[in-house]
């Protein structure tokens, strides 16, 4: 690039439009961002012309009273065609650039670490191909006008990536349409419930990135964000081995893992502790009243009914709040939660318990 | 045509006193009883072209405060104040505590604010900017236009008001009973399966939308007869006023793509009420569909929006600056290509959620439609070279027209360009870009023509400095508010958020400050006009000079509009050969006359 073109595009005049100059953070995000500032110097060129030709026309030929009309063409071809075929040529090079940059932004590389990206209201899940998901999460602190200290609404789920490499997301909603969207890679992809999309980008540097949802998804849309944070390859594969489900274990360990991924912590608590839902404390083996009358065991039916049906049976005194997890665990990741909770309880009883009657089996 | 005494032999009108057998449009006949029965049954296009200005405004106001609103609730992020180990309290839930509740959670403050968003977006588009323009000066100015007594089916004319009327009521009930929060897109499945399920608002809602389209319908299949069948003898085709030109092809898309926003809307009720698949995945439908059907109607339907802004354009630049509008057929033409065009590029609404190909497709149509746009604005600025300008309310909002219209326009480039558009698509950028051509187009222009003809409407001048300085504050608030929504929206704010992170919060807070700027600046002119009604001068039948046909009638016209059947003798904008009817000639110089043997243009 000549000196002229960086001075137009970098700096100052790329704070003003994205923020910090150094923020646009993939490869891919800069063919957009030369674009954008292609058009806006265009469009600034014309809009300058075309309003100081109007202030001009306006104050030279004001009305005076008693002044003779002056007659002029009420068209000329040449001029009407020129003005047509000019801007013709620009747009021309704005609408190839565009496909340029999009077939870039779109088609991920062969060579890409495909990671599996899950949409649901209001939350993200990413899960990587080992089968690990993240455990980590954080939330946007700021210190307001009255110096309190006050946080983003919303818990953001911290996704790992390495850097220097094509990340390819495989996304899928598990709801209504959400759409992923990293303003600092300058990209975004809708998600839908009945098919894949994909999104790919290539982040250089480390650092965390925010995630946005840019289609509106109902009342928590606009707290649902994520962070995306990138680190040096070998930290990423440490990271993400770190966080693999422990299957050599033992079923309790698993569950363990898989009480903090895949969402459950967000409402039952395993220190006795009341949240949304019950805790998981102790709750072994013992007898609970239901909404609506009825008593119920806590045995592995019960818990496999309040995974997958969770509005079958309700403990007294709490909202029917739960999503249902039906296709979202597999039979072994049940095993693993109904032995995680068992761990957790009082005494937990030996072989041979009763098991009560037979939930539906799916 | 010119006559030394500045008359038309044989339209003598209140030029010469009050010597006509029939009163003023606006006459009451009898008392309040009566005056009711008779608005409520006419089949004047004139009363119901007022009774349509009235119903819109009324409208505009209340999405306006829905806009206000929300403006308000963004001055500030929602966020949670820590308090003690564990519990927090949510800040900035404005608008809730607004509405009397205190302590709310962050999950309901947001509810909120998604329901007024819904409500602005919903009232502003379909019960305002669509039926806007056509139905309220079209309908009183289109008749008047062509020298026709009235359009060619009043009957039909009445019931599309009373049909508006009764949509309006469902879209107010949905308010009423809690409000939609579904955004004024209804996308599926969120609309069909997950918004406030088993409740009759939504329904409503689409409901009014749904009835609103016949209203629609009925006013577009009279004016495309009305400009068929009843133009004055010797108005041929290239004679028509440019207003007629743009309504014409606003018609034609209303006729032509309302029913399929109709069925859509219709399947979704299907869908939401009996469980019919066809956009929720999980009942076995497609999602993407629904942007498709719902695009195919609303992207035309951004020009039913814009081009009889464009008309009033068109008819202000040439009457305030006395000058023959510069191409008229390029710009008649331009307008039916717009009209063509629109049905095809509805896709450049889902470049981030159709294939490649299709998007591909959509953004080069998109590139074509900018094009005649363009010509317009080249067309008008050409208009002005060696005009006779005079600066007035029209004209100062004709030239704001020109500014905002062109950001509007110019920043539509890269939201057709396909890798710019997927950083911006559903930003902040989109708000700003729609707005700069909504309001910044058809609202200014709406308003340009409300004072253009306020004087022939009404038989009352306004007072020109104190709507001038309202201009001046309406410029300056609008630009202030929806500026700042371009910086907002390439620095990553997403559209449809009740809160933010802390980086976007100064530039928040400028946009609402200017929205309370433009409040003030509506407010000014509303006291204005209604002002005018009261104390205003008594008008001229022509207070600007211009030569269509309108301005041969009185003002208020005649019940029938004109003493005697108008003949066309001269094109409509003739300023260099002709005296404007009931006019002086003194305070109209024309141009020199032209050689003998030269052709006039």
């Amino acid at each position: 690039m000549n000196p002229i073109t960086t001075t137009l595009a970098d700096g100052f005049w790329h704070w003003l439009w994205f923020g910090s100059p150094a923020k646009s953070s993939s490869a891919v995000a800069r063919i957009g961002d030369e674009l954008f500032m292609y058009t806006f110097w265009l469009s600034v060129a014309w809009f300058v012309f075309l309003m100081g030709l109007t202030f001009y026309f306006v104050v030279k030929y004001q009305r005076r009273p008693g002044k003779k009309l002056t007659r002029s063409p009420a068209h000329n071809t040449p001029l009407e065609i020129a003005w047509t075929v000019v801007p013709t040529v620009f747009l021309v090079y704005i609408f190839f650039k565009g496909f340029w940059g999009y077939a870039d932004a779109i088609v991920a590389p062969a060579n890409a670490e495909v990671i599996n990206l899950k949409a649901q209201k209001w939350a993200w899940r990413m899960t990587y191909p080992n089968g690990a998901e993240s455990p980590e999460s954080m939330r946007f602190v700021y210190t307001d006008a009255q110096g309190n200290q006050v946080t983003s609404a919303q818990e953001a789920p911290i996704f790992v990536v390495p850097a220097g490499k094509p990340v390819q997301l495989r996304m899928s909603s598990m709801d209504v349409i959400h759409s992923f969207w990293v303003p600092d890679f300058r990209s975004k992809f809708d998600i839908f419930p009945n098919r894949y999309t994909s999104y790919w980008f290539q982040a250089d540097e480390p650092g965390d990135h925010v995630v946005y949802c840019a289609e509106y998804c109902g009342d928590l849309h606009s707290e649902m964000y994520a962070i995306i944070r990138v680190l040096p390859e070998p930290e990423y594969r440490a990271k993400i081995n770190s966080w693999a489900i422990p299957w050599g274990d033992g079923l309790a360990a698993v569950g363990k893992v898989l009480y903090t991924t895949k969402g459950c912590s967000a409402c039952h608590s395993v220190d006795g502790s009341r949240n949304t839902g019950p805790t998981w404390k102790g709750i072994w083996g013992k007898e609970h009243e239901m909404e609506g009358g009825g008593k119920a065991v806590v045995d592995p039916n019960y818990i496999r009914e309040s995974i997958l049906v969770p509005g079958a049976k309700i403990v007294k005194g709490y909202p029917n709040q739960m999503v249902s997890y039906q296709g979202q665990l597999n039979d072994r990741e049940l095993d693993a939660l109904i032995a995680y909770i068992e761990s957790l309880g009082d005494n937990p009883p030996g072989p041979g318990a009763g098991y009560g009657e037979s939930a539906e089996s799916n | 045509m010119t006559t030394l005494h500045g008359e038309i032999p044989g339209a003598h009108g209140s030029h010469g006193g009050h010597d006509h057998h029939d009163g003023s449009y606006l006459d009451r006949k009898g008392g309040m009883v009566s005056t009711i029965i008779d608005w409520a049954t006419t089949i004047d296009h004139k009363k119901i072209g007022v009774m349509y200005l009235v119903a819109v405004l009324t409208m505009f106001f209340i999405g306006g405060i829905a806009a206000m609103l929300i403006r308000y609730e963004l001055f500030q992020p929602v966020r949670i104040q820590t308090v003690g180990e564990m519990a927090g309290k949510a800040t900035g839930t404005d608008l809730a505590t607004l509405f009397g509740q205190k302590d709310m959670s962050v999950a309901q403050a947001d509810n909120i604010y998604n329901r007024v968003m819904t409500l602005h977006g919903a009232v502003m588009v379909f019960m305002f900017i669509v039926p806007g323009i056509p139905a309220s000066l079209g309908n009183f100015l289109l008749p008047l236009m062509l020298g026709a007594k009235d359009v060619a089916f009043p009957r039909l004319n009445l019931a599309s008001w009373y049909v508006y009327v009764f949509g309006s009521i469902f879209g107010i009930l949905a308010i009423v009973m809690g409000g939609v929060d579904t955004g004024w897109t209804f996308y599926t499945p969120y609309s069909s399966s997950h918004a406030d399920p088993g409740h009759w608002r939504v329904v409503f809602m689409i409901l009014a939308a749904f009835i609103l389209g016949f209203s629609s319908i009925f006013t577009g299949l009279n004016f495309i007869v009305t400009v068929h069948k009843l133009r004055a003898p010797g108005l041929g085709w290239f004679d028509l006023p440019l207003f007629v030109w743009a309504m014409y092809s606003t018609s034609i898309i209303q006729v032509l793509a309302t029913p399929v926003i109709g069925i859509t809307l219709l399947l979704l009720v299907f869908e939401r009420l009996f469980h019919v698949g066809i956009f929720d995945p999980a009942l076995g439908g497609d999602p993407v569909l629904f942007q498709h059907f719902f695009w195919f109607y609303s992207h035309p339907v951004v020009y039913v929006m814009i081009l009889p802004g464009m008309g009033i354009i068109s008819e202000c630049i040439a009457v305030h600056s006395r000058k023959q509008i510069f191409g008229y057929k390029a710009i008649a033409f331009s307008s039916l290509s717009i009209a063509a065009i629109s049905f095809l590029v509805w896709g450049h609404h889902l470049f981030t959620s159709e294939g490649e190909l299709a998007a591909t497709i959509f953004s080069a149509l998109t590139f074509l439609v900018a094009i005649p746009t363009a010509v317009k604005v080249f067309n008008w600025i050409g208009t002005l070279y060696k005009g006779s300008i005079q600066i007035n309310t029209p004209m100062l909002y004709t030239l704001f027209f020109l500014f905002t219209f062109s950001i509007g326009g110019l920043t539509g480039l890269p939201l057709g360009a396909l890798a710019t558009d997927l950083h911006l698509h559903d930003s902040y950028f989109v708000v700003a870009h729609f707005h700069y051509v909504m309001m910044g187009g058809t609202v200014i222009a709406f308003l340009a023509g409300i004072h253009h003809w306020w004087p022939k409407m009404f038989g009352r001048m306004y007072n020109e400095r104190w709507s001038m300085f309202a201009c001046v504050l309406v410029f300056i608030g609008f630009n202030t508010t929806f500026f700042t929504q371009f910086f907002l929206g390439t620095r990553g704010m997403p559209r449809r958020y009740a809160s933010y992170p802390d980086e976007f919060q100064t530039l928040h807070q400028i946009s609402s400050i200017g929205a309370a700027i433009l409040l003030i600046g509506f407010l000014v002119h509303l006291a204005v006009l209604v002002g005018s009604l009261f104390a205003g001068k008594k008008a001229p039948a022509n207070p600007w000079g211009g030569l269509t046909f309108e301005w041969e009638a009185d003002s208020p016209p005649t019940t029938h509009n004109f003493h005697h059947e108008p003949i066309a003798k001269h094109g409509p904008y003739a300023f260099d050969d002709v005296v404007p009817p009931h006019c002086d000639p003194k305070d109209y110089p024309l141009a020199d006359p032209l050689p003998p043997g030269a052709k006039a243009h």
